[in-house]
């Protein structure tokens, strides 16, 4: 060794380095090798040569030029080879993929081995992504998450799953590998590009088949993995939240209330069974349930009135053949339903509403199931929220016993009344407010009134009866020319039809000064016995759908039924008459002026919403009461 | 193919052959003997070095079997791998070079 002391220690010699080109020159030496590689062309060239180009570049301060030269030139490569797969169909898409996945692999490891110096200092120093992992990232930008490719990845592997479970054979090892890059390329990649589509479309594959078998070894699959659950259940919640949000937010299901809350019980009812049959009674997914739950049912605004609804639906017709027990059973159900609203006081405002108009009609199917309800209302809220609705029954039964003992009472003293008179004694503050709208009773019946007054203030003193003719009902035998019919009408229209006893034809000034029923309420009223066809007792001179303070009514003698008991229905008043109205006084607006001006006219009732305005003007629009000006959209035409 | 020996040829194109194991003690040589593609140097199975002088590549294949016999023994009497001073620096330069 010593014999070698002739060489002298001097700086380390660099003979390329003099070169202003040597950067571009090596690299482009570089960039051809790593072309060769892409072409799987590599056995020409010199490993040694190529690292000491990349370690020579590093160490004369190119690193930077040498790794954005190799992103530049992946990202090409990698978008001409997304180009090729993205021509590819069905299978032999996945199989080009995978083609390409295990060469971009391959190339890619001896790429980060020419390069290796590079990661080893440059990366390390300058906390940039190492070779590999940034082939991985490129491929991941550039191939898999393309747009051509990304959805088309997905559809087809779910394709393959569900014609897997459908029976066919599949080629799984390719399933595999593709799902093994999925896995390879991040944890983030595997779930956004194929286990989230693929948990949900399990979840709706086993909904469909009721595969509660499968979801059950899901279940016990993923409580060995840490965190797994929590997964399952995270998809569950979200899977039963969207579901439910387009449910209860899509406009037809709102047609129809009832409907929209069966749709509800029977969703519950389908996850009930899932968390209890398949999820072990997993207290912690019946949480996730409710939570669900709780949060979509309450994104419908109107989902307490529905469910009143529903429940007046029930008590009021009763299902065919459906006894007590079946009753306990859709009750309690509804209840669950009750136990996710947020408003439960808006639910007790429709519900007192209801109640009361099946209690005033005697329409309730059974004493037992109200009462039955009552009870589970009261466990749930407490005394305060039913004494009301209680107070409501007491004065219904009260009113029985009252009128039984009124009438023994007038068959001792004799007295024929001429007509059979009902009186329901309510207390007040107990049920809905009514504006009472005291009109001019018929005299045959203020006799009666006159009669019950005396009866009632004698037992009770200290007492005061207000006749609410707006609530009440009535039964008439008419004679329409040879024909006898008996119409069931209310109180008002009942006090309109007595007057044509005495007159053929009446004008509406006539009406509404021997009645005194108010403006709204009286047009109502004719509205319904003159306005709907085919069953109207009256007919209005001029014709029209509306009624104007200078028609005239007439007898209709030409009335026809093939029933003997008729039920006028009242139209509906509310919403629309109030949108109406604002637009009659200018024929033409535009749909911003209608807004405001209805929320102006029903501020004093209440805030309307204008997508709910929007919604009757609509309704307005199909039944040709409105129309679009042709022109400008935005103006609304009246047509009177 | 497993190969037990490997050819490093040096800048003035001295041949030295040696054990395959001794040559990965340099993680440098051991990819290139070893790397996916079939570049020239995994086909031949010898690796030219035009930057390192015969007297430091036959230092550095001195290391490499320094380091093979003695990087898992036990015993406490390690001997000095000596260096000396003269070719000090570029012996550093070549180590860095081949990852060892």
């Amino acid at each position: 060794m010593m014999k070698r002391g002739g060489i002298r220690i001097e700086p380390f010699r660099h003979p390329v380095s003099m070169d202003p080109n040597y950067p571009d020159k090596t690299w482009q030496k570089l960039e051809t090798a790593i072309r060769e590689i892409h072409n799987k062309n590599a056995s020409g060239l010199s490993f040694e040569e190529l690292y000491r180009n990349a370690y020579n570049m590093v160490l004369h301060k190119h690193g930077e030029r040498l790794y954005n030269g190799l992103i530049n030139t992946l990202t090409a490569h990698l978008q001409e080879i997304a180009r090729q797969i993205e021509q590819k169909e069905g299978v032999s898409f996945l199989a080009e993929l995978k083609k390409h996945w295990d060469d971009h692999n391959k190339s890619t490891q001896m790429i980060r081995d020419i390069l290796m110096y590079m990661d080893r200092t440059f990366v390390a120093q300058q906390q940039r992504t190492p070779v590999f992992a940034l082939g991985l990232e490129l491929w991941r930008n550039h191939v898999v998450r393309s747009k051509q490719i990304a959805e088309r990845l997905r559809t087809v592997l779910l394709d393959l799953v569900h014609r897997e479970r459908s029976g066919e054979t599949i080629d799984r090892a390719l399933f595999r590998s593709i799902t093994q890059m999925l896995v390879d390329l991040g944890p983030a990649v595997y779930m956004d590009e194929f286990e989230t589509p693929f948990l949900l479309a399990s979840a709706s594959f086993y909904k469909r088949l009721n595969k509660y078998e499968d979801l059950d070894r899901m279940y016990l699959l993923f409580r060995r993995v840490d965190g797994g659950l929590a997964t399952v259940r995270t998809m569950m919640a979200d899977f039963v939240k969207e579901n439910g949000r387009q449910l209860v937010l899509d406009p037809e299901r709102s047609k129809d209330p009832v409907e929209f809350v069966q749709a509800l019980l029977d969703e519950r009812d389908k996850y009930e069974t899932i968390v209890s049959q398949s999820f072990h009674e997993d207290k912690t997914f019946r949480n996730a349930l409710n939570q669900s739950f709780e949060y979509f049912v309450n994104l419908n605004q109107r989902s307490p009135e529905y469910i009143s609804l529903f429940i007046d639906d029930r008590l009021r017709k009763g299902q065919k053949g459906m006894n007590d027990t079946e009753m306990e059973v859709v009750l309690d159900k509804v209840m669950a339903l009750f136990r996710y609203l947020q408003e439960k006081d808006v639910f007790e405002k429709y519900y007192k509403q209801h109640l009361a108009k099946r209690l005033l009609a005697g329409r309730c199917v059974s004493d037992d199931a109200e009462r039955n309800l009552l009870v589970k209302l009261k466990t749930e809220c407490g005394y305060q929220f039913t004494s009301k609705l209680e107070s409501m029954f007491t004065d219904i039964k009260t009113s029985r016993d009252t009128m039984q003992d009124f009438r023994s009472k007038l068959a001792e003293k004799n007295i024929d009344l001429g007509l059979e008179l009902g009186v329901q004694v309510l207390t007040t503050g107990s049920w809905p407010t009514q504006t009472s709208s005291a009109c001019i009773l018929p005299r045959e019946l203020e006799t009666c009134c006159q009669e019950f007054n005396n009866y009632y203030l004698g037992h009770h003193s200290g007492r005061k009866l207000t006749w609410q003719t707006n609530m009440g009902t009535a039964e008439l035998k008419a004679e329409f020319g040879s024909k006898k019919h008996e119409l069931s009408v209310s109180t008002q229209q009942m006090c309109i039809l007595l007057l044509f006893n005495s007159a053929d034809r009446l004008s509406y000034n006539e009406i509404a000064a021997s009645t005194q029923i108010p403006t709204n309420d009286l047009k109502r009223a004719l509205q319904s016995l003159a306005c709907v066809k085919g069953k109207n007792p009256l007919r209005k001179e001029p014709m029209g759908r509306d009624v104007a303070e200078t028609d005239e009514f007439v007898f209709n003698d030409k009335f026809t039924s093939k029933l003997y008991k008729v039920k006028i229905s009242t139209v509906a008043a509310g919403k629309e008459g109030e949108t109406e109205k604002a637009e009659t006084r200018h024929k033409v607006l535009d749909h911003n002026t209608i807004i405001t001006e209805v929320t102006r006219q029903l501020a004093g009732r209440f805030l309307p919403n204008p997508a709910l305005i929007k919604k009757r003007i609509e309704s307005l629009i199909e039944r040709e009461f409105l129309e679009r000006d042709s022109e400008d959209r935005r103006l609304y035409r009246y047509l009177a | 193919m497993p190969r037990n020996t490997v050819k490093l040829v040096s800048a003035e194109g001295y041949e030295f052959i040696i054990d395959y194991k001794a040559a990965c003690v340099s993680n440098t040589i051991r990819n290139m003997l070893s790397s996916q593609g079939s570049f020239t140097e995994t086909e031949l199975g010898e690796v030219k070095f035009p930057e390192i002088t015969t007297p430091i590549l036959e230092k550095t294949i001195q290391y490499f079997y320094y380091k093979l016999r003695y990087q898992n023994s036990t015993t406490k009497n390690i001997p000095e791998f000596k260096v000396e001073p003269q070719i000090a620096l570029e012996l550093l330069m070549a180590a860095n070079f081949l990852d060892s």
